[in-house]
């Protein structure tokens, strides 16, 4: 009818808060008239009326844009829906399920990069953000301009622009990245020896997660044989299914920013006076480190290991711009929600797209109880 | 001797510093540095730090592109759009539960809150039959119209923690004073949590900007393309690839928002994500 994109959105808009308003004293009035059922006082009658009129945009939504939703997808899971045909919909039980865990390559080899991810990119993020946090940690002039470049990332982060420029960055023969360890290796040889050992180790581990997805070790047994890396090679980042993954490791730790504001607020809670025994009795900064503040820090760690590994499990963004349509690397990269937009999306497999989305919700449930239930034998709640 | 030492670990702990800094901000200056450099110097086997003869010929070549201009207004349009509604819905929701006593409302925190666990994928693809269904494929609706009804449970827990803290007191005397509840919210409750209504606009505004994967779903006319959108086409290796300056330049052109909006809202930010802890 409209044809104007910015007025039909504009006038939908408004129909949309008209609704709101009306969902919303619809709700508040029979609340209200319950209220009046059960006796309530006047004073209790508005307030229920007024508690239901300011919480129910948020009721109307969970109900429209969450449980609905999630029942028709549970539904559809278990059937054969494709959004463009016309066919009926039809029941096909479990095989949707059934595909996924045993014949589909490409989700399994989605879950095994996840895998990478999670062992390899989430202890260096970690790692980086508590030791950026301790080092900002030191009551210094400029330590809040410090800590706004390290949260920096965090604002630009997953941005296609900021991602696009990293592909430029991470270009194999020209890339900044790669010249500067040119140059690096060039000027210091030891260097140079660190650096090839670095690359044997990253393959090899790249080439056992390949290997476990593709179910064939002739990968890792080639790198194996061939050795440490010749003295001129540098990483492939963007260029070789061995590098994919560590790339998008390179971005992740690059935004460790939250983790690390987090870590800075642990540390601050942590009372001065158990430094300043323990260095009366003469325990030196990396004891005392290691000895009260990591303990008592973490509650933060498994914070961020939580949200951390959700995260992982969510990834879209720098695979999409990196490794889209990418022939040979895009299976060496593929992450779970970006395989669920291919299949929903692109092949308009809704029931396939459904399954998918219930098993990531299931694993992102299960992930976080067992995290919950680990958490007994080594969070340290001391201080709370 | 001592105090030698001291001094010398400060300075080691600047050095270290500045050069975390460095790194950090490096892909910041290198878009920058490559967006003002000549095609040859993007691809020079040397390295050019910064173009010896700058050049704005990208940004002439990026502003005479229509479709991105175009991309440009609707990212602007729809972030707009979504920010006002959200924002306005996440208040009234917080303050719901802060500042009424309502039967029920414990339970409907705890639903609330249990929804962080969901990730958004999960509900994508039904919300994209849904949204087919009402005929809003290739429109703003599906990126803007959720967000009305107080998307982000995050948020108005962060908002929710602001406005609890705030003394019962305050409200009491204006109940007295025969003030209705939208009174209170507008004219007491709202100026007293500025700052964090700021922090919630600041994280609504980069994570709508930036925002792909809903976009590029819903949206699928050039004409309908926000930023991230159209910066994903220019470098597809199964059409043609632009030249890295004008990625580049239009690169820049789309963090200039972000870097402006973080810059004022810093102060703001820093803080309270602790409290929230997320992004």
């Amino acid at each position: 009818m409209l044809q104007n994109p910015y007025i039909s959105v504009i006038i939908n808009a408004i129909i949309a808060i008209l609704f709101i308003i009306v969902t919303s004293l619809a709700l508040a009035s029979l609340a209200r008239l319950i209220a009046k059922l059960f006796k309530a006082t006047r004073i209790q009658q508005e307030n229920t009326f007024a508690g239901y009129l300011f919480a129910s945009p948020w009721i109307v939504g969970f109900l429209i844009f969450v449980v609905v939703p999630l029942g028709f997808s549970l539904y559809w899971s278990f059937t054969d829906f494709r959004i463009a045909s016309k066919e009926p919909i039809n029941w096909i039980g479990l095989d949707n399920y059934i595909r996924l865990l045993t014949a589909d390559s490409s989700f399994r080899a989605s879950i095994i990069n996840t895998l990478y991810l999670t062992f390899l990119g989430l202890p260096l993020e970690m790692a980086v953000a508590l030791f950026l946090a301790v080092m900002l940690n030191q009551k210094m002039k400029g330590e809040r301009v410090f800590r706004m470049a390290f949260y920096l990332p965090v604002i630009l982060g997953f941005n296609t622009a900021v991602l696009l420029c990293w592909r430029l960055m991470l270009n194999g023969g020209t890339g900044i990245i790669n010249q500067l360890i040119r140059a690096v290796v060039n000027a210091v040889p030891l260097i140079g020896w660190i650096e090839r050992a670095l690359i044997y180790v990253q393959e090899l581990f790249s080439a056992f997660f390949l290997g476990i997805s593709n179910q064939s070790f002739t990968l890792f047994n080639r790198v194996l044989e061939a050795g440490l890396p010749a003295a001129n090679r540098v990483p492939l980042w963007v260029e070789s299914p061995l590098w994919s993954k560590m790339s998008v490791v390179l971005l992740i730790v690059w935004g460790c920013g939250t983790m690390m504001l987090i870590f800075l607020a642990g540390l601050n809670n942590i009372p001065k006076d158990y430094h300043e025994a323990a260095q009366v009795d003469g325990a030196g900064a990396w004891r005392r480190f290691w000895k009260i503040s990591f303990p008592l820090l973490s509650p933060y760690i498994f914070y961020n290991l939580i949200v951390g590994m959700i995260a992982m499990l969510q990834i879209f963004e720098p695979i999409f711009v990196l490794y889209r349509d990418n022939q040979p690397l895009i299976s060496s990269a593929i992450s779970m929600v970006y395989y669920l937009w291919n299949s929903t999306f692109r092949q308009f497999e809704i029931g396939y797209g459904s399954a998918i989305s219930w098993l990531i919700l299931i694993i992102i449930l299960v992930v976080t109880l067992i995290q919950f239930w680990m958490q007994k034998r080594w969070v340290n709640y001391d201080l709370y | 001797m001592r105090q030698l030492w001291h001094i010398l670990k400060r300075v080691f702990l600047y050095i270290f510093l500045t050069g975390a800094t460095v790194m950090m901000a490096f892909p910041l200056f290198w878009m920058i540095s490559s967006s003002l450099k000549t095609v040859q110097e993007t691809n020079s086997a040397g390295i050019v730090w910064f173009p010896p003869h700058p050049t704005l010929q990208a940004y002439i070549e990026i502003f005479r592109n229509e479709i991105f201009l175009r991309s440009y207004f609707n990212s602007i349009f729809y972030t707009t759009l979504a920010l006002v509604g959200t924002l306005a819905s996440i208040a009234v929701v917080a303050y719901a539960f802060s500042r009424i006593n309502w039967p029920g409302r414990n339970i409907v925190f705890f639903l609330m809150l249990s929804t962080m666990m969901i990730p958004a994928q999960a509900l994508l693809v039904p919300q994209y039959v849904f949204f087919n269904k009402l005929d809003w494929i290739n429109t703003f609706n599906p990126l803007i119209i959720p967000g009305y009804f107080a998307g982000g449970a995050a948020m108005v827990f962060l908002l929710r923690q602001s406005m609890s803290q705030i003394p019962k007191e305050m409200d009491e005397s204006a109940v007295m004073d025969g003030a209705s509840h939208i009174q209170i919210f507008w004219e007491i409750i709202l100026p007293l949590v500025k700052a964090p209504m700021a922090t919630i606009a600041t994280l609504l505004f980069v994570g709508l900007w930036s925002s792909l994967l809903v976009p590029i779903m819903y949206l699928q006319t050039v004409d309908l393309y926000t930023l991230p959108i159209y910066i994903s086409t220019l470098y597809n290796i199964n059409l043609t690839v632009q030249p890295w300056p004008t990625i580049m330049a239009a690169a820049v052109l789309t963090t200039v928002p972000l870097m402006v909006v973080f810059f004022f809202a810093q102060r703001y930010i820093l803080d309270s994500v602790v409290i929230s802890g997320m992004k």
